[in-house]
C-alpha cells in the first residue's frame, strides 16, 4: 500500500540527493570561514614554536596519563601541565586558528539549524555529532 | 548574532534541503508521521506511556514506586510495541536517520570535517 502512495510522489533517487549534498559541501568550501580555517590550519602545521609547544604539552600528558586517569596529579605536576597548556593555546597561530574554528562552526550551526527546521530532525544529533568529533 | 548565508551557500542549502525532503526515506517517514497524527488511538497509547514514564521517574526520585505501577508501564510498553502505527512511524524515522547519516558523510568526506560536529550547538 505505501508503495502505491510512493509511485504517485516524485522522488528524488539517492545520487541525485548525494548530488545536492556533494554541491552543497562545494558550496561551504568556498565560503570566506572555511578558507580562513584551512589557512589557519596551514599557518598552525608550518609554525614551529606553536608545533613544539603542543608536543611539549602532549609528552607531559602522555607522562602523566595514569596519575590523569586517576585523578591523582600532585599541585606541582597539574601546575606543569597547565602551563604547558597554556604555552600551546596562547602561541598567536593556536589563537588564529580557534578565532577560525569558531566562525566556520557559527555558520555550520547556522546551516545546520536551516536543515533541521526545514527537515524536522534535530541534524547534529541526528548524526551523533559531538563537539569533539 | 545571526549569521548570513551567500546566495550561492543558500541556494545549495536550499537545494539539500528539497533534495532531502523527497528522498524515500522521508517521504516514508512523512507519510507514517502523517498516519500517526491521524490515528487517535495511538496518539492517546504514546501520551500514556510518555506520563507514565514521567511519573516513574518522579516515583524514582522519591523512592515510592509500586508494582502497579512498573506493571502498567509494561503493557504500555507492549502496546506500543504492537501498535503498527507507531512501530512504522519509529522505524522509518530510523530510516531516515541513518540516510541522513549517510548524506552528512558525504558532506564530510568532501570538506575534510565532519560538518554535523561543527553544526552542533553543544561544547564540551
Amino acid at each position: 500500500m505505501e508503495d502505491t502512495v510512493l509511485e504517485d510522489i516524485e522522488i528524488a533517487a539517492p545520487s541525485v540527493v548525494r548530488q545536492a549534498a556533494r554541491d552543497f559541501a562545494a558550496a561551504l568550501a568556498e565560503t570566506p570561514q572555511f578558507k580562513a580555517l584551512e589557512q589557519a590550519a596551514y599557518a598552525f602545521r608550518q609554525n614551529q614554536a606553536a608545533q613544539l609547544a603542543l608536543q611539549a604539552y602532549q609528552q607531559k600528558q602522555q607522562s602523566l596519563r595514569a596519575l590523569l586517569m586517576l585523578n591523582a596529579l600532585s599541585a606541582e605536576q597539574r601546575a606543569d601541565l597547565e602551563n604547558l597548556h597554556k604555552a600551546f593555546i596562547n602561541q598567536p597561530v593556536v589563537q588564529a586558528y580557534f578565532q577560525a574554528q569558531t566562525e566556520l562552526a557559527s555558520l555550520c550551526q547556522a546551516l545546520g539549524d536551516a536543515l533541521s527546521e526545514s527537515i524536522g530532525l534535530n541534524y547534529a544529533a541526528a548524526c551523533g555529532a559531538s563537539c569533539c568529533g | 548574532m545571526q549569521t548570513v548565508l551567500s546566495p550561492s551557500m543558500q541556494e545549495a542549502a536550499d537545494a539539500l534541503i528539497g533534495n532531502l525532503l523527497a528522498s524515500e526515506a522521508f517521504v516514508r517517514c512523512q507519510q507514517a508521521h502523517t498516519r500517526l497524527n491521524e490515528d487517535h488511538q495511538a496518539r492517546t497509547l504514546l501520551e500514556q506511556l510518555s506520563q507514565a514514564q514521567a511519573d516513574l521517574r518522579k516515583k524514582q526520585a522519591n523512592s515510592g514506586v509500586i508494582q502497579a505501577e512498573i506493571d502498567n508501564l509494561r503493557t504500555l510498553q507492549e502496546q506500543v510495541q504492537h501498535n503498527n502505527v507507531i512501530m512504522t512511524y519509529a522505524q522509518t524515522q530510523q530510516e531516515a536517520v541513518n540516510f541522513l547519516r549517510e548524506i552528512n558523510d558525504e558532506i564530510s568526506q568532501l570538506l575534510g570535517i565532519n560538518f554535523a560536529s561543527f553544526a552542533n550547538h553543544t561544547t564540551c
